[in-house]
């Protein structure tokens, strides 16, 4: 578990859970999660591959200006999962190219 | 000498300090907020007025020392942690501060930590009297530290006593023996470390040739992780210094948006 439990000045409401799959695995966030929250929550360290290398990228800035963590969301390829909120019933997978569109 | 260190020195000080009268009246704010920025909530919430009204949000803030009543809401509420509540009349020879401190673990009433004046250095100890977490309303907590009367103008922070046992080894994370070749230095374009020596090595030493060739910092986000790392490693193996390495082209980072957006003023000019 990955969460922050105690927090100089934030609580954290977790009263609501929220259901969504990462590929094809049904994993559970809380209402105001991100989608890379939750994720990350989860275990999911791997939030995709870079395009040309291979290699593994995961959470990095966090506020959507690192491009770390595109991925396919709900068939829509190149979505910043870190900047992204958690809504019920996403299709989340991981993208290991550019994005097809079709 | 206060925009080179960030440690307001005397003279910045003094000049908001109350009269001898009121600060043996007992608590009163002290607002350490020396430059221009544009920021007002400590206006906004004080329930006596005594944070004056500012013509302009650049303003600094005034204090009327008069109606300040020392309650520290205000203290609270500062997004910039630089209101402290003082009282000089604790004892004949202590005073107290109320400080702002939004860390993980708060010290507990009772506790002795270290002290330390606004260029956070140690200078005495200190015991806690009260810690308000104010956990309704997700605000920051405010520590208040008895502390010797003569050093009332001067502690501003403290931290816990360090326990040895918790202790973690100091390591220079830019020591070269941290930093292996295989160092992803460039995240967006996976460029490690190990090609920016060889880079640097041929005779490149700016950024913007380095980004040419290897392409590290035309990713996402344009820089904003490897120009300062890249520019570090010039700086190790040439020897130059900062203001001698050539920033580079600085290009606002990118984000994957919708064509649905683009274009989505189309409907408005039919």
């Amino acid at each position: 578990m990955l969460r922050i439990e105690e927090h100089p000045i934030l609580t954290f409401d977790k009263s609501k859970t929220v259901t969504f799959t990462f590929d094809g695995k049904e994993i559970e966030g809380y209402e105001g999660d991100t989608i890379a929250s939750a994720l990350h929550a989860a275990g999911v360290k791997v939030m995709g591959h870079h395009y040309d290398s291979g290699r593994p990228r995961g959470f990095y800035c966090a506020i959507g200006n690192c491009g770390a963590c595109l991925m396919v969301v709900n068939g829509e390829p190149n979505i910043r999962v870190c900047v992204e909120p958690l809504v019920e019933g996403l299709v989340v997978e991981t993208q290991s190219n550019k994005g097809d569109l079709v | 000498m206060y925009l080179r260190t960030g440690v307001a020195d005397k003279e910045l000080v003094v000049n908001t300090i109350p009269s001898d009268e009121r600060r043996q009246k007992g608590p009163y704010v002290f607002i350490e907020c020396y430059q221009e920025i544009p920021c007002d909530p400590c206006t906004k919430i004080c329930p006596f007025g005594s944070i004056l009204p500012m013509d302009d949000i650049n303003d600094l803030p005034r204090t009327d020392y008069d109606t300040c009543t020392g309650c520290t809401i205000c203290a609270a509420i500062c997004p910039g942690l630089a209101i402290f509540i003082i009282d000089e009349t604790y004892s004949e020879t202590e005073g107290t501060v109320g400080i702002p401190y939004e860390f993980s673990p708060l010290p507990a009433k009772g506790d002795v930590v270290e002290a330390m004046n606004r260029a956070g250095e140690v200078i005495c100890d200190a015991t806690v009297l009260r810690v308000n977490p104010n956990k309704k309303r997700q605000s920051t907590p405010l520590v208040t530290l008895v502390v010797p009367k003569e050093l009332i103008m001067e502690v501003r922070f403290f931290r816990l006593k360090k326990n040895a046992a918790d202790a973690l080894p100091e390591v220079d994370p830019y020591d070269e023996e941290n930093l292996p070749d295989s160092t992803v230095i460039c995240r967006c374009e996976n460029v490690t470390l190990g090609e920016v020596r060889a880079l640097i090595d041929e005779g490149y030493d700016n950024v913007d040739e380095i980004k040419r060739i290897s392409r590290a910092g035309m990713g996402p986000c344009q820089g904003r992780t490897c120009r300062p790392l890249i520019m570090g490693e010039i700086r190790r193996k040439t020897g130059k210094e900062f203001d001698e390495i050539e920033l580079g082209a600085f290009r606002p980072p990118t984000k994957p948006i919708q064509f649905e957006q683009l274009m989505g003023g189309e409907e408005d000019d039919n």
